[in-house]
């Protein structure tokens, strides 16, 4: 049972970060009356850049050539922690989802050490909106999960999925919400950021990979769908209500139904709103942060805590 | 207690004649080793304490008023007196390379190298004594030590300014712990910390009046906000180990007070813990929001000190919380935490600060908007700045995270009664996320600025890196920081004995290996987790190499479409942390003074910003002033250091006086 568990786990990790973004993508050829690339496009356009050879700036140093690598592998670190299926991380320890956020925050300073090692204002720029924008995101991030915490009244990332108490049928809805906007700003999709824009200026993540190629760009680009397909997975966990423990096929086959469907309603948003303006996303991190807040209230009024 | 007679008396000796004997190298050399001998014999005196042995205790008898000076070094002390020796002396082996300019004119080393003796000196005074009347001498010793340290360039009227501004904030301070060890003084009828205990053990007005009276003292010696003002001007004027020594080390005393009276009130009211988490958190945020807009690099590392002491002061808070709920969990995990920090944070402030005095030999700059590019030039400093950006924005693998997991842990902890405490405690964790996410972005902009991308002002020098007495501070320090963050039991065996104390005073005996386990059975997932990912970045990088071994082409940086990319065009300081600024223009007021250009053939123009500390800023409004007043008072401090040091004394007597008078009155 561990061990199939186990399995799952890996292969998702192989698999979905190369078919999430393949299904967002056909989502929206559909909608804008395209045929759309096939589904495991994202994973031929890896074979390609892998079989590339990597060309490096003259002006960049060693933390250009070592970020690609911190990237993936705080990403892979972050993927163990989460849970991708509802009850099953695969290291659960208390507070891991403290690590898991503090991990990925060291990828991040390195993406952002990269595009700033470059020399181009362009990526300057790029790394100046990633940065900023985390500031709003990470409190946000930890008011959600402290929130689980409190209402599952446990500590490890895959006890948070089952929160319970009277209000957790409020609790559970907002923080899903919450989540499901965080995903936009951690994973640079609209209304953040638009990931298939073509102008330098207004990008945020593309931007600040603009110089990483071949290998070092398959590994960026992996690591980037790797965490969408965390968030999805963490979404998706929290929506299952299929026990592992009972039923692990059918739980795995709903959070994988589930973590497409997440996809398809990024797709979906992608094709219906426009991007924000910069100025606003700082708000649009607040706004998280209050739904996190309103979530929290909800859950401290539990009489059975007290 | 012999070592530590003979520590001290080392440590005079080599005061005095490192400033008698002639020829600086000597008088270097001189100070260094009597800096050496006093930690190794301090070292082997409270060691045992940290372990399982019990209190050095002893009696001094002095002359009247203070007639008998009780000695106790606990855990507490010892903890303290274990870092803050090897640290100085550390700092001491440092300014070798970094005063080497100065080796060669005839300014005395000596006297610089006599102050290091005696700051430390004034930790074995201030870490020891039982009596308050020496606390305070020791607490002098300490401030104008500092001072005439901060001021060593003295030529300089800014450094002037900085260093008087210094000591004015210092004896404010000073004022406050004078004011509660009077208030003391009155209800016990003495000056031992003992008979303090058993009055501050009793809840009361008197002692809730005596509590903040302390608290602001100690907080303004460890640059609480809003008590912060004098320290980014001192850490920016003062010689990089100087800023190190009184960011990482000296200014500990603050907490230390903080943890010393802690333990003589034994249970301290619930509101004491709220508000000292609310009185750590405003610090740490506006502290770090601080760091986020400098563009002098010390002057970011000095915000970076209200950050971190507030982050230690939030375990303590939570400490407090467990001591007056009796949740010994809490009490362990608040206590081991702050503790931690406070270890942790002068292991990589002392590292950041002396990559910054290396960038300053070398440039003559720590100006972020001027220098780039320095990682090609002074790859050592760069990677040192780098280990310890990483640790202070509490970053996996090194030691920041550790000591902040714990905390988040104590903040996560399901033993916590109460949907509301638990609700404040989870914010109170948000607020720290934030306070990591703005550290991390500060750290990312001061590296990736200073020393990636290409140099912005050819005027800068060509850099290099420093010599080896600066640079083996970087050794033994980087390798601390991984010390400290994969391996958390030497961490948790130095802070044992002191969390120990803590959990004696809920009344439920535990031993040391006891109070450990709790704090190591959570942290040692986590550091698997820290070695997990530096594994995987070196088998990814072997892949990679495996699968490339012919050397990559290399190529222009993409200019998305302009050939000739300027150095000039690249991100500034003020354009990286801009957006940021602005959402929080009350707390990061900027001063913009602006020409736009206009017309078809638009003349010269200009733009300068210049993000002012809001609270002097205020300060100084407040006397319908603003910036004139500042102006005004950086011109009229003290011309010459010897006014500023006759003021000093002034301001020495008359605290002394008032100490003597205030006991005079009771002899």
């Amino acid at each position: 049972m561990k061990l199939a568990s186990l399995l799952m786990h890996l292969l998702g990790l192989f698999l979905l970060p190369f078919l999430l973004p393949g299904v967002i993508n056909r989502v929206k050829a559909w909608w804008g009356g395209r045929r759309g690339a096939p589904f495991l496009q994202p994973l031929w356009d890896t074979r390609r850049l892998l079989g590339k050879q990597p060309v490096y700036s003259t002006v960049t140093t060693v933390v250009f050539r070592l970020a690609p690598l911190v990237v993936l592998a705080t990403t892979l670190v972050a993927a163990l922690l989460a849970p991708m299926l509802p009850g099953g991380g695969l290291l659960p320890f208390p507070n891991d989802f403290v690590a898991f956020a503090y991990v990925l925050g060291l990828g991040r300073m390195f993406l952002t050490l990269a595009a700033l090692d470059t020399g181009s204002p362009f990526e300057g720029m790029g790394a100046a909106r990633e940065a900023t924008f985390s500031v709003f995101a990470e409190p946000a991030l930890f008011l959600v999960l402290g929130t689980l915490a409190l209402g599952s009244g446990h500590g490890t990332f895959a006890e948070l999925m089952r929160p319970h108490g009277w209000q957790a049928f409020l609790v559970t809805p907002l923080c899903v919400l919450a989540l499901f906007l965080l995903l936009q700003i951690e994973c640079a999709r609209l209304p953040v950021d638009d990931p298939t824009t073509h102008l330098e200026l207004t990008m945020i993540h593309e931007v600040m990979i603009l110089d990483h190629s071949g290998p070092d760009l398959a590994m960026m680009q992996y690591a980037a769908a790797l965490k969408l397909t965390l968030y999805a997975g963490v979404l998706a966990g929290l929506l299952n209500p299929i026990p592992l423990e009972t039923q692990p096929v059918l739980a795995a086959l709903v959070s994988l139904v589930l973590m497409l469907a997440t996809a398809v309603a990024v797709g979906l948003l992608e094709s219906l709103l426009a991007r924000l303006r910069m100025r606003l996303i700082p708000q649009f991190g607040i706004a998280i942060a209050v739904i996190g807040f309103v979530a929290l209230v909800l859950a401290t009024t539990q009489p059975e805590l007290g | 207690m012999p070592l530590l007679h003979f520590a001290t008396i080392s440590l005079l000796l080599g005061a005095l004649l490192c400033i008698a004997v002639p020829g600086n190298r000597r008088r270097a050399a001189i100070g260094i080793a009597s800096q050496v001998i006093a930690t190794l014999l301090v070292l082997g005196a409270v060691i045992p304490v940290l372990g399982h042995q019990p209190a050095i205790v002893a009696q001094l008898t002095w002359s009247y008023p203070v007639d008998l000076i009780l000695l106790r070094i606990d855990g507490l002390g010892a903890l303290f007196l274990a870092f803050s020796m090897p640290l100085t002396l550390l700092g001491a082996v440092y300014a070798h390379g970094y005063l080497q300019p100065y080796f060669q004119s005839d300014r005395n080393i000596g006297v610089h190298y006599a102050l290091l003796n005696l700051v430390s000196l004034s930790y074995l005074i201030i870490y020891s004594v039982e009596n308050a009347m020496v606390f305070l001498l020791g607490w002098e010793i300490a401030a104008l030590a500092a001072w005439l340290l901060v001021i060593w360039d003295y030529r300089n009227q800014k450094v002037r300014f900085a260093g008087f501004n210094y000591l004015v904030s210092t004896h404010l301070g000073l004022l406050f712990l004078v004011t509660a060890f009077l208030v003391l003084f009155s209800q016990t009828h003495s000056f031992d910390f003992s008979q303090f205990g058993v009055f501050l053990r009793n809840p009361g007005t008197t002692r809730n009046v005596t509590f903040l009276l302390l608290v602001a003292s100690f907080g303004l010696k460890s640059a609480f906000f809003p008590m912060h003002t004098w320290l980014p001007r001192a850490h920016a004027a003062a010689p990089a180990h100087v800023s190190a020594l009184m960011s990482g080390v000296i200014h500990k005393a603050g907490l230390y007070g903080l943890l010393r009276f802690t333990l003589l009130m034994a249970t301290p009211d619930e509101w004491m813990g709220w508000f000292l988490i609310a009185f750590a958190l405003l610090s740490a945020v506006t502290g770090v929001m601080y760091t986020a807009v400098q563009r002098d690099l010390k002057r970011l590392l000095g915000y970076s000190s209200t950050e971190n002491v507030g982050i230690a002061c939030l375990g303590f808070g939570i400490g407090y919380l467990g001591l007056s709920w009796h949740n010994p969990v809490l009490v362990v995990l608040g206590f081991a935490g702050g503790l931690l920090h406070i270890l942790h944070h002068a292991v990589f402030k002392c590292l950041l600060f002396y990559a910054a005095g290396a960038v300053y030999s070398a440039t003559h700059s720590v100006d972020i908007e001027r220098l780039g590019g320095l990682a090609r030039r002074m790859p050592q400093t760069a990677v040192a700045f780098l280990l310890g950006g990483i640790a202070i924005a509490a970053l996996p693998p090194l030691n920041g995270f550790v000591s902040e997991f714990l905390l988040y842990s104590a903040m996560f902890e399901d033993s916590v009664l109460g949907g509301q405490n638990r609700g404040l405690l989870v914010l109170a964790a948000t607020v720290l996320a934030f306070v990591g996410a703005v550290s991390a972005f500060s750290m990312t902009r001061a590296f990736g600025l200073t020393f990636l991308g290409t140099p912005r002002d050819p005027q800068v020098h060509e850099a290099h890196d420093p010599v080896l007495a600066m640079r083996s501070a970087f050794y033994v320090l980087g390798a601390l920081l991984f010390v400290f963050g994969l391996i958390p039991q030497v961490g948790l065996a130095l802070v044992a004995a002191p969390v120990g104390q803590f959990i004696a005073l809920t009344h439920r005996g535990l031993d040391v290996a006891h109070v450990l386990a709790v704090p190591l059975a959570l942290l040692m997932p986590v550091v698997a987790v820290s070695a997990v990912v530096l594994l995987l970045v070196g088998a990814l990088a072997a892949l990679r190499h495996w699968a490339m071994p012919a050397a990559a082409p290399a190529h222009r940086t993409w200019g998305c479409g302009y050939t000739e990319p300027l150095p000039r065009a690249q991100y500034t300081g003020a354009s990286f942390s801009g957006h940021l600024a602005s959402y929080y223009k009350t707390l990061l007021p900027t001063k913009l003074d602006r020409h736009m250009p206009q017309g078809p053939f638009p003349a010269e123009a200009h733009l300068r910003t210049h993000t002012v500390d809001a609270v002097e800023d205020r300060m100084f409004e407040v006397l319908d002033t603003g910036e004139a007043t500042l102006a005004l008072l950086a011109e009229r401090a003290p011309q010459t250091p010897r006014i500023a040091f006759a003021l000093g004394l002034v301001v020495l007597v008359a605290t002394v006086a008032l100490v003597l008078a205030s006991a005079g009155g009771r002899l």
